[in-house]
């Protein structure tokens, strides 16, 4: 059994590049891996930043609770769309579905329950500033996990790549919330909703991009 | 045509262990082995025997790029199939893009198990595939022509498997009415 017996193009092209090459690790592994950067910088900012003032008069399962939840919600996603991006490993489009509203239901509702249980604060000038603060802190945490994500995702054969861009994306800023959720000191509606949440939106929607953007190039540059 | 698939799978699997050992002789035992079936499956999108040929080849030009995304010892079949099914897609949807259509051609020659030979001769079976809408055929070509657990189907589309369960029962249901309606 040789070569010779394969159409010609499909023969050429495989006897350009026949090296030897390592499978990849295991969605759950290559998961670890994202979390493993996730944590150092998580843990950097925890280390060097200072819990918001009202986190004592807060219920714990609205503090670290909802932070624990979050930090799950967010490792879950990435996992998912390290799942998806293997060929013939795909999610069902419902979970991936639900996994998304999910993402921005718990945002949504953390929101609303830390508005309600946190005692007001009233932070100097109007919301735009501590706005656009949180989302550069959001999107500096969010960062490094995000393209470590990818940068795997993109290693692998992603079907559906702006799927699982979006998944990325949510899963990365989700994670990186659960540490703002701790820090920043504004618990009105508003602020936690456009800019904490749109930070999600955000990334969710770059994922989305990345993926259409490599899928275009990654499938139609033989056709 | 009785086919050990647990036997089948494990020289697929052992073929594509040797491929990414840089083996190419194991890359063309996998292309022999997979060539027809996944023909017939490249016909349900395009419905040209010319047409799936090229695809093959794509598909085989995806597989050999991705090839370190399979991981021993999961089944090969899924992980091609689901490769398969996009090249098809991409192709499709680029052809729509350019507006172009392809003649439909006489389905090649498979091999058709009992339960859907028994259903009526295998020209007519056939014919009546073939009218069925493309999600409703390519669930039941997966599983009833190709051996596909339901598991599989549901990676391989990115359905759940109860999903793909619901499509083959009602494809299969549809070509009993549709023989039915024809007095076969």
């Amino acid at each position: 059994m040789s070569l010779e017996s394969l159409p010609n193009g499909l023969r050429q092209a495989i006897e350009n590049d026949h090296q030897p090459v390592r499978p990849l690790h295991p969605a759950w592994m290559r998961t670890i891996f994202a979390v493993a950067i996730m944590a150092v910088v998580l843990a950097f900012v925890l280390a060097k930043a200072s819990l918001r003032p009202d986190i004592d008069q807060l219920p714990m399962w609205l503090s670290w609770g909802c932070s624990a939840l979050q930090l799950a919600l967010g490792i879950l996603l990435i996992g998912l769309a390290l799942r998806e991006s293997v060929p013939g490993e795909g999610i069902p489009r419902g979970a991936v579905r639900i996994a998304a509203l999910t993402a921005l239901a718990v945002q949504i509702l953390v929101g609303i329950a830390t508005s309600i249980f946190s005692p007001a604060i009233a932070m100097p000038g109007s919301g735009i500033a501590p706005g656009i603060g949180c989302l550069k802190h959001e999107t500096a945490m969010a960062l490094p996990t995000f393209a470590v994500t990818l940068w795997l995702v993109f290693r692998a054969l992603p079907l559906r790549a702006p799927t699982v861009g979006l998944l990325g994306g949510a899963g990365a800023t989700v994670a990186s919330d659960a540490l703002i959720h701790l820090l920043c000191p504004m618990s009105n509606l508003s602020h936690v909703l456009v800019w904490h949440t749109g930070a999600v939106i955000l990334f969710m929607a770059v994922g989305w991009t990345v993926g259409a953007t490599w899928q275009r190039r990654h499938f139609q540059r033989d056709s | 045509m009785a086919v050990d698939r647990r036997a089948e799978e494990q020289q697929l699997t052992a073929l594509m262990i040797d491929y990414q050992k840089g083996d190419m002789d194991a890359f063309t035992g996998l292309y022999d082995a997979l060539k027809r079936p996944l023909i017939r499956y490249l016909w349900t999108f395009v419905r040209n025997q010319t047409m799936a040929e090229d695809l093959l080849q794509e598909t085989f030009l995806q597989l050999h790029r991705a090839r370190q995304s399979y991981t021993p010892p999961r089944p090969v079949r899924p992980w091609i199939y689901a490769i398969t099914r996009h090249v098809a897609l991409m192709h499709l949807r680029s052809m729509r893009r350019r507006k172009e259509i392809l003649p439909d051609e006489d389905l090649p020659e498979v091999p058709v198990p009992p339960e859907v030979d028994q259903l009526a001769d295998r020209r007519t079976v056939q014919r009546l595939l073939a009218a069925l809408p493309r999600k409703a055929q390519e669930v039941l070509i997966l599983h009833h022509l190709l051996g596909m657990s339901f598991d599989e189907v549901g990676q391989i589309i990115g359905i759940a498997p109860g999903t793909a369960k619901v499509r083959a029962h009602r494809a299969l249901k549809k070509i009993r009415e549709n023989l039915v309606e024809e007095g076969a």
